[in-house]
């Protein structure tokens, strides 16, 4: 099955070489043939990407250690579940895996718009097919994940040997939530490859229009809705089984991944004053080509070792290649761009400054930011070494010193921006708008502030998100509102037949709800408390309201490890509570330990009680305990995230306009002779 | 009143949002405030951990992936060493000092506000000065565009509007109002 996989995959670089060559081709001659020839390349490109993944999988599932692939992550103890994950576990698994949801997408979009399109398509194709190419440049001839297992022979060739069993897979990654967090974020990063591609496209063929603009939309949702969940699961998942008690370090391997998040915020926002307006043609499409640029500078961070990260299982020296083509791709979309650049021109101008427009500019500026900070803080302790040849440490002070206020001032613009009309917003209307959702966000900065609230960032973010939090729910009150004056229904069949009616508006409100939610969460973060002690059967801690009793420990083996369980009785006010089974586990085939944190999780706070080990002196259990309040309200606003996203690519019940047949006055003339056959409203997306 | 004027009338729309947002209130914990750390972790928050093995700082090493999840030997080490400075009578800054001259400026766990490490903290903050500056000038250069139409100056005597502008207002009419 090796040489299956390995036999797939070079055919498929020969048939995306094909897709390449013959798609350029295609385009200069315009032949149908060949056309259609091409696109079929692509196609079985991906199914050659598929078989060869799937044979990587068999060979884990049938304990095939022969396969160096295998014996490096893998052994007949592990289960299932993990047999799975062990397909991205390390460099040459992560590289095929990679290429494999990307051939997700290209099969889906080659398949998709087969019948349509037929300017823009071959353009697409022959892009999808050069990043499929470089990827499986490395799946074939830097990294490939079918080298069978060889030892140094007598006569000094090498000998092909196969082990009894495996090394195991690495502890971190045997949890669920491993199984699930990477093939999201690499969804996510994958998925940007779809409106780079028709982004080049477009601008390449001056297709005309904002139709590359719609064709991409929902790809670009779906993949930023992978890149959310993937992150937060990586967050998640850090929660959960590193033990610290946080679950965002500012490692840079979890900055590489925020970065392409940023611009795609970004690039979703401002999209629609292209749709809209006909404007930020430009920016539009720079946007996405830099939100797949930092894609790849991700995969460059995670995979090259250039910056020092606790993500060590994945670095090597196939950084290179990554820099290479970024250079190339930084290369093609400049020419593109300076050859084409007067296809972008933007067709409006700005009515007013207090409008929507305004707002999408700020909003992409706040997110540009905090973008730069971010790369320019991961990257700077190379930077300084190679310039003023000492090494400066960037770490989490500096990240939360510069990013807490930008964070702050994107979660004001996502109460303010939706609510500003397009064109010009009027004094009314703000007044209309603003007023109690100021009222009601200074009200509870006030109380919050009254209960004896002193963390000053904290009480600003709490403020601002009552007041984000009143202007959707004013919002979906007002549409509800009207659609139960003329239906009858209640007011929750009303805002979910108004949601269904305009996705995309009010499912971004959902989203934006998420994110109020999840700021709540990170706002609890400045109220954490830990207290660390070793115990004897019988003794106890208080931790806040807690009282934590070690009842006893024991020690299980299981089939892939051992694990060494504290039994730790919770009481509250001397009551008992619950029981908590903190645990470490050592893992026999390589020696690692690994940890199983115990968490009691209320909306109010997390009880977080961590294993820490026995003390080095007198050999008794350590137990790390954590009260982190609110850290459920992150997990939580993160589930209204995605499922606003979800609903935001669901197509329209109907068309939205809601006030169709409320008695209006006759519209007036908007210019000499004309009529418009629809009112303005303001404040409405 | 009519019903849609019922609608726009604020007052009426803040009893659902006081309502549902009023009852988070309660679930916020009973913070204090925050955790005060004693003076040696506070200065071991300001320098990493030098084992190699982790990023965190001396003063929060819980050393991910080791034996065991706490403090590693070195930052035990490193936090000694403070606690005897600071008992000694150094101040915060000579004992931050201090490490820097056995590790190189790699120990901080921010970049020093002097020297090279400067322009760690200038380029987010530039990035944020040249981009407002940047967003004004895209503001200004649009709203210059912005010229009265020639239908609208000669309003009265004007030439008929062709279907295709016609067209094209009312296709951005819609745009404006739908969705």
């Amino acid at each position: 099955m090796d040489v299956f996989g390995s036999f797939a995959l070079i055919l498929a670089f020969i048939c995306a070489v094909y897709a390449f060559l013959g798609g350029m081709a295609a385009i200069v001659t315009r032949h149908p043939l060949l056309v259609k020839s091409t696109r079929q390349a692509g196609i079985a490109t991906c199914c050659l990407i598929f078989i060869a993944t799937f044979s990587l999988e068999y060979l884990f599932f049938s304990d095939n250690f022969s396969a160096a692939y295998v014996v490096a992550h893998s052994n007949r103890a592990l289960a299932t579940f993990y047999k799975i994950a062990a397909l991205w576990a390390g460099q040459e698994g992560s590289l095929l895996f990679w290429s494999f949801l990307l051939s997700i997408y290209v099969f889906s979009v080659l398949i998709a718009y087969r019948n349509k399109n037929g300017e823009l398509m071959p353009y697409v194709g022959v892009i999808l097919a050069g990043v499929q190419i470089f990827f499986l440049t490395l799946n074939n001839f830097v990294a490939s994940p079918f080298k069978a297992l060889a030892i140094p022979g007598a006569n000094g060739a090498m000998d092909l040997v196969a082990r009894a069993d495996g090394n195991g897979l690495t502890p971190l990654l045997q949890y669920p939530e491993m199984v699930i967090h990477p093939p999201n974020l690499y969804s996510g990063y994958t998925g940007f490859t779809i409106p780079f591609a028709f982004a080049l496209a477009a601008l390449l063929a001056r297709y005309p229009g904002e139709k590359w603009i719609h064709l991409t939309r929902k790809w670009t949702m779906i993949a930023w809705c992978f890149q959310t969940a993937g992150i937060l699961l990586g967050a998640h998942w850090a929660y959960a089984v590193l033990g610290w008690g946080g679950y965002w370090g500012w490692d840079p391997v979890e900055n590489a991944s925020l970065l392409p998040w940023l611009t795609g915020t970004a690039f979703l926002h401002s999209v629609m004053m292209q749709e809209k307006r006909g404007m930020m043609k430009v920016w539009n499409v720079w946007l996405v080509f830099t939100t797949f640029l930092l894609c790849i500078t991700g995969t460059f961070l995670t995979r090259s070792g250039v910056v020092s990260s606790v993500h060590a299982f994945a670095q090597s020296s196939i950084g290179s290649w990554f820099v290479g083509f970024l250079a190339v791709i930084f290369l093609v979309c400049l020419v593109a761009y300076l050859m084409n650049r007067d296809y972008l021109k933007s067709e409006n101008q700005l009515d007013a400054i207090v409008s929507r427009e305004s707002s999408f500019l700020f909003n992409n500026l706040i997110l540009l930011v905090s973008c730069v900070a971010v790369l320019s803080g991961t990257l700077f302790p190379v930077l300084s070494e190679a310039l003023s040849g000492s090494k400066i440490s960037v770490g989490a002070p500096f990240f939360n010193k510069v990013n807490i206020p930008i964070g702050l001032l994107l979660l004001f613009l996502t109460g303010v921006g939706p609510l500003l009309a397009w064109r010009k917003t009027s004094v009314e209307s703000l007044k209309r708008n603003f007023t109690w959702p100021l009222i009601i966000g200074l009200l509870s900065g006030v109380v919050i502030f009254a209960l004896g609230y002193r963390e000053i960032y904290s009480l600003i973010c709490f403020s601002l998100c009552f007041f984000v939090a009143a202007t959707i729910v004013m919002e979906f009150y007002r549409g509800a509102k009207v659609i139960r004056v003329r239906s009858g229904a209640s007011y929750l069949t009303s805002a979910i037949e108004l949601t269904m009616r305009n996705t995309r508006r009010y499912g971004g409100y959902i989203v934006h709800m998420g994110m109020v939610l999840i700021f709540i969460g990170l706002a609890g973060a400045a109220f954490n408390q830990n207290v660390q002690k070793e115990l004897q059967p019988g003794g106890s801690m208080q931790l806040g309201k807690y009282k934590l009793v070690l009842q006893s420990f024991d020690s299980r083996p299981e089939a892939n490890y051992t694990g060494l369980r504290l039994n730790v009785e919770v009481f509250v006010n001397d009551k008992p509570l619950m029981m908590l089974y903190p645990e470490r586990r050592i893992f026999e085939t390589n020696g690692e330990t690994g940890t199983m944190v115990a968490i009691y999780s209320t909306l109010r706070e997390d009880l977080y009680v961590v294993y820490a080990g026995q003390s080095p002196e007198t050999k008794l259990p350590v137990i790390h305990a954590y009260l982190n309040p609110l850290v459920k309200w992150i997990w939580f606003g993160g589930v209204i995230v995605v499922f606003g996203t979800l609903v935001a690519l669901l197509p329209n019940r109907r068309a939205a306009l809601v006030l169709s047949g409320a008695q209006q006055p006759a519209p007036k003339p908007l210019v000499h002779g004309m009529t418009p056959s629809v009112t303005y409203r303001e404040g409405h997306d | 009143m009519t019903k849609i004027q019922m609608i726009r009338r604020p007052g009426l729309l803040v009893l659902p949002v006081l309502l549902c947002f009023a009852g988070a209130l309660p679930l916020l914990p009973a913070f204090g405030d925050a955790q005060q750390l004693d003076h040696t972790h506070q200065l071991g928050m300001k320098v990493k951990c030098m084992c190699g093995g982790c990023n965190d700082s001396a003063g929060g090493c819980y050393h991910v992936g080791g034996a065991f999840s706490g403090p590693c030997d070195t930052a035990l080490g490193m936090l000694k060493k403070i606690d005897e400075r600071i008992a000694q009578g150094n101040s915060d800054d000579l004992i931050v000092q201090s490490f820097v001259q056995e590790y190189g400026q790699a120990v901080l766990t921010e970049p020093p506000h002097s020297g090279f490490g400067r322009v760690a903290w200038w380029i987010p903050a530039l990035a944020l000065i040249g981009g407002f500056a940047l967003v004004l000038g895209v503001i200004s250069r649009w709203r210059k565009r912005l010229t009265p139409s020639p239908a609208l100056a000669t309003a009265g005597n004007a030439p008929s509007i062709s279907n295709e502008l016609l067209d094209r207002a009312r296709a951005q009419a819609a745009r404006d109002t739908e969705d």
